[in-house]
């Protein structure tokens, strides 16, 4: 006799609501994805350079899970906490930091109907959720007390203004022309992928999506040849996992949000999974955000860091005008067409 | 050598003694308070930067030499070097500094001041550099210090 | 001025205003201390005063790796010094030892045979090409380039091989010596030597697409610490700096030492004195480098590669042997070199530029005063010029574009 509590927890966990912040797209990929990107990404990099990158850990599949072994060891490593610092802003803020990346999980949707909350804001939540993240690592810089972190935190503070702006003028011009600001929305009204139709809000969006996760040719502020690491100075052990780690996760989260407003998110669906499980519809997202994700880190091996001026210039002088023009563009689309 | 000549013309008036000790080596030894009146005889010949300043610690003659080794960059002039050279007394080395006129001697006066004791007057900024800022004792590329190295055997029977 | 972390600011709402403060000249300063221990070079201090995002003074502090070679060297014997300085820049071997040899050579009044002084242009011309590479490196992890770091360093592999088949060790040679060189060419060397020279002209253009065409790094390097010919001349800045502030002086034409002037090459000179032109100056050198050793090879006369007169000392079972191996075997005597009291000076262009030696011989088999000015420690004054008003993330740019050593600034 089948237990009955049983089949309810199992229907609990794998309704949208449990799944989708949790399992897929949420935390479980999520760590999936920090597995394998960073994995990726130092492959990639290894295969440019012409090295071997990570390898003994696992080595039949090339040392796929070396980060594994380096969570293994921050998590049994000291973390410091320096006398002077602030102790309760400096431990909480890294987490707090990667809370705010996991949240929007719940938000972003994953399949056709297949989201945890579904909200017709979706996308402004999401936004304003991981613009959360600077502020705290403004946080953990000034709490360290450190002149590394101070200096890392000033400039987080410049870059922050810099790209946010585009970044959410960008993501509302192409809402502008779908004529909605929720995300499934967005998603269903695609029938031709949003770069096409306005291909300067996705260059936009993109390199304001690196800006924010600190990647090359942006990661000015952690510039390790003159302040150390930046705001994360000093940070050890599973403190400095979390906030290595939560701007891995922004980039995931923006990538999700990239593909669905410019690569016409889950679509093309395969009616066939659907009947496995409604999230497994949403696997066509998944390469496309990771593909995505795979080209921003590779990055790393072309360019080298700019200057910090001239990254706010870019941000103020090159980004911002254009992200206007994206929304004058997509107004204009929007009375040739007449909207999606 | 026409070169030759020309420093004996303008370095003589001031007693210095010029001699070439090897080809393209003149070597210019004057007193120290004409130290920079030759320096700036040397440079207006075209001696534009100096390559090296050093001391070097006659113990015997409780003097300490101090040289300039002056060079040009000039085409016509690669290839010689000007050593312009005085002699102080061992216990009180004091010298003008010649930085107005060899801005390029900073570092090195700093160096010899630091290892051989020789107080350039006027010098900015005579602080420690290679030694540790914490350095007590003479200064060690003079004769009378001794390198106490470590040899392969140890006498441990000796007392401390 | 009080530190940041300070109990006393704790809570003080003027903390930032006693953070700023202010240093003799009335600057509002904020104080870094960079290094020793840096992710890209270390073993030196810069001392960074800040006024916003503006390079007040950048002091450099160096002497961490200061190994006291100047006294060292009094208490050693002639012979026994070139393995001492070859250590300042172990990178650039040949070239440091060459110029103490060439003082020791004018006291005892030797010179090298024709062969020895080809072969001896060879090894520097091939530690030439591998210092640059390694300042390459450096340039390219200071802005966080790693792949032209792992590039650069991957090849300057190349020529620390080449550099080992000919001399027996990879980085201290100890291969030019008093009299000649201590090893003939080995016999195959042309076809590895025209190897390594084919493979670095390929990658020389990996180079320029992914470092020097750069977007990011041309707007890193140009127009970044400028300095001008008249400049340079005043603060006696040496090597591929000054060249490409655009003063023509390199010690290889200055002195007309080893194979120079039976060479055909070019001083390669850029106007701009940026650090990019610091950048190509290099690039070029590396080319001339290897065109000379494409000259060497076509050119080297036959002959003996160590003096006569020391060379008849050696008993004739050794001489047999050094004829069959064309590995020398030193005599006896030659530890106890005595060269008649004098002085001698010698410079000799290295890959970071001029080195100098003045050797006073007092008679004794050990030197009276060895002075050693290297390239590094002539260029340490241009943190301080270059950098002053630069903007504080141009520190790693000017700093990996002078191409310092530290080891060497030290001594």
């Amino acid at each position: 006799m089948a237990p009955q509590p049983l089949d309810k927890v199992v229907e609990f966990i794998l309704s949208p609501h449990i799944f989708a912040p949790l399992i897929y797209p949420g935390l479980l990929a999520a760590m999936l994805v920090l597995l394998t990107l960073i994995w990726a990404e130092r492959k990639m990099t290894a295969k440019v350079q012409l090295r071997y990158g990570p390898l003994y850990v696992l080595k039949p599949l090339g040392g796929i899970i070396q980060l594994i072994a380096d969570a293994i060891k921050f998590m049994f490593q000291e973390p410091i906490l320096p006398r002077k610092a602030d102790k309760w802003v400096f431990v909480l803020a890294p987490v707090t930091m990667m809370a705010f990346t996991i949240i929007p999980f719940a938000f972003i949707p994953a399949a056709p109907g297949f989201v945890g909350v579904d909200l017709e804001y979706s996308l402004p939540l999401v936004l304003s959720l991981s613009a959360l993240v600077p502020p705290l690592i403004l946080a953990t810089s000034w709490a360290a007390n450190n002149k590394f972190t101070l200096l890392g935190g000033v400039r987080e503070a410049f870059m922050m203004v810099a790209y946010e702006t585009s970044l959410f003028i960008a993501a509302f011009a192409i809402a502008t022309y779908y004529g909605t600001l929720s995300l499934s929305k967005i998603v269903e009204a695609q029938t031709v992928p949003g770069i096409v139709l306005n291909p300067i809000a996705a260059a936009i969006f993109f390199v304001a999506m690196l800006m924010t996760a600190s990647k090359l040719p942006y990661d000015i502020v952690e510039g390790e040849q003159e302040i150390v690491a930046g705001p994360f100075t000093e940070y050890s052990g599973i403190l400095y996992m979390l906030v290595m780690g939560a701007s891995y996760m922004e980039l995931y989260v923006l990538s999700l949000v990239f593909v669905e407003l410019f690569l016409g998110g889950w679509k093309p669906v395969i009616p066939a999974l659907a009947s496995i499980h409604p999230a497994f519809q949403g696997i066509a997202l998944f390469i496309k955000a990771y593909l995505v994700l795979l080209f921003a880190v590779f990055l790393r091996s072309v360019y080298a860091r700019y200057r910090l001026d001239q990254a706010l210039e870019i941000g103020w002088k090159k980004l911002f005008p254009l992200s206007l023009i994206s929304v004058v563009w997509s107004l204009i689309l929007l009375v040739i067409t007449g909207g999606a | 050598m026409a070169l030759l000549d020309k420093i004996r013309e303008a370095l003589e008036p001031l007693g210095a003694k010029v001699e070439e000790v090897r080809p393209g080596y003149i070597s210019v030894s004057v007193d120290a308070g004409n130290m920079r009146k030759a320096a700036q005889l040397l440079f207006s010949l075209g001696f534009d930067h100096v390559v090296s300043v050093e001391g070097v610690d006659w113990i015997k003659d409780k003097e300490i030499e101090v040289a300039y080794h002056a060079a040009s960059y000039e085409p016509e002039l690669h290839g010689v070097i000007v050593k312009l050279s005085t002699r102080i007394p061992r216990d009180k080395p004091e010298l003008d500094t010649l930085i107005e006129v060899w801005p390029s001697a900073l570092y090195p006066e700093r160096e010899t001041w630091e290892m051989l004791g020789i107080v350039f007057r006027g010098h900015p900024e005579l602080k420690r550099l290679l030694l540790p800022p914490d350095y007590q004792g003479p200064p060690p590329l003079r004769k009378d210090y001794r390198v106490v190295e470590e040899g392969f055997i140890v006498d441990l029977t000796r007392k401390q | 001025m009080t530190s940041p972390g300070s109990s006393e600011l704790r809570g003080n709402p003027y903390f930032w205003y006693r953070l700023m403060g202010r240093d003799e000249e009335g600057y509002d300063v904020y104080e870094l201390f960079i290094g020793p221990q840096h992710p890209a070079s270390g073993h030196m201090r810069i001392i960074v005063r800040l006024d916003g995002d503006i390079i007040v003074d950048a002091e450099p502090d160096i002497g961490y790796v200061h190994r006291t070679m100047e006294k060292l060297a009094e208490g050693r014997e002639y012979l026994k010094n070139i393995p001492l300085f070859e250590r300042a820049t172990i990178i650039d071997a040949a070239n440091i030892t060459w110029g103490y040899v060439r003082a020791v050579e004018q006291l005892l009044g030797l010179e090298a045979p024709p062969r020895a002084e080809y072969l001896r242009t060879l090894l520097a011309e091939i530690n030439r090409i591998a210092s640059h590479l390694y300042g390459f490196g450096i340039a390219g992890i200071m802005l966080n380039h790693s792949t032209m770091f792992m590039w650069a360093f991957g090849d300057r592999e190349v020529w620390v091989q080449l550099a080992e088949d000919l001399t027996g060790a990879r980085l201290t040679h100890s291969y030019i010596i008093p009299g000649g060189v201590r090893r003939n060419l080995p016999q195959d060397f042309k076809e590895k030597a025209l190897k390594a020279i084919r493979y670095m002209e390929k990658r020389l253009q990996d180079y320029e697409r992914i470092f020097v065409k750069n977007p990011v790094i041309i707007a890193r390097y140009v127009d970044v610490g400028v300095i001008k010919a008249e400049e340079a001349k005043r603060l006696g800045i040496v090597g591929p700096n000054l060249r490409a502030a655009g003063v023509r002086y390199d010690a290889r034409i200055a002195e007309e030492y080893g194979a120079y002037p039976e060479l055909d090459f070019e001083i390669p000179t850029r106007e701009e004195g940026d650090a990019m032109a610091r950048l190509l100056v290099r690039i070029e050198e590396i080319k001339q480098s290897m065109s000379m050793i494409k000259q060497i090879l076509d050119k080297i006369p036959d002959g003996p590669i160590f003096h006569e007169k020391y060379y008849r000392m050696l008993p004739p079972k050794l001489k047999e042997f050094v004829e069959q191996t064309g590995r020398l075997k030193l005599p006896g005597a030659f530890i106890r070199l005595k060269p008649e009291p004098g002085e001698a000076v010698a410079r000799v262009e290295m890959g970071h530029g001029e080195v100098f030696y003045h050797i006073v011989s007092d008679g004794g088999i050990k030197p009276y005063r060895v002075r050693i000015v290297t390239p590094a420690f002539r260029n340490v004054v241009l943190y301080r010029y270059l950098t002053r008003g630069a903007r504080f993330m141009d520190l790693p740019a000017i700093y990996g574009s002078i191409d310092y050593f530290p080891p060497e600034g030290d001594r």
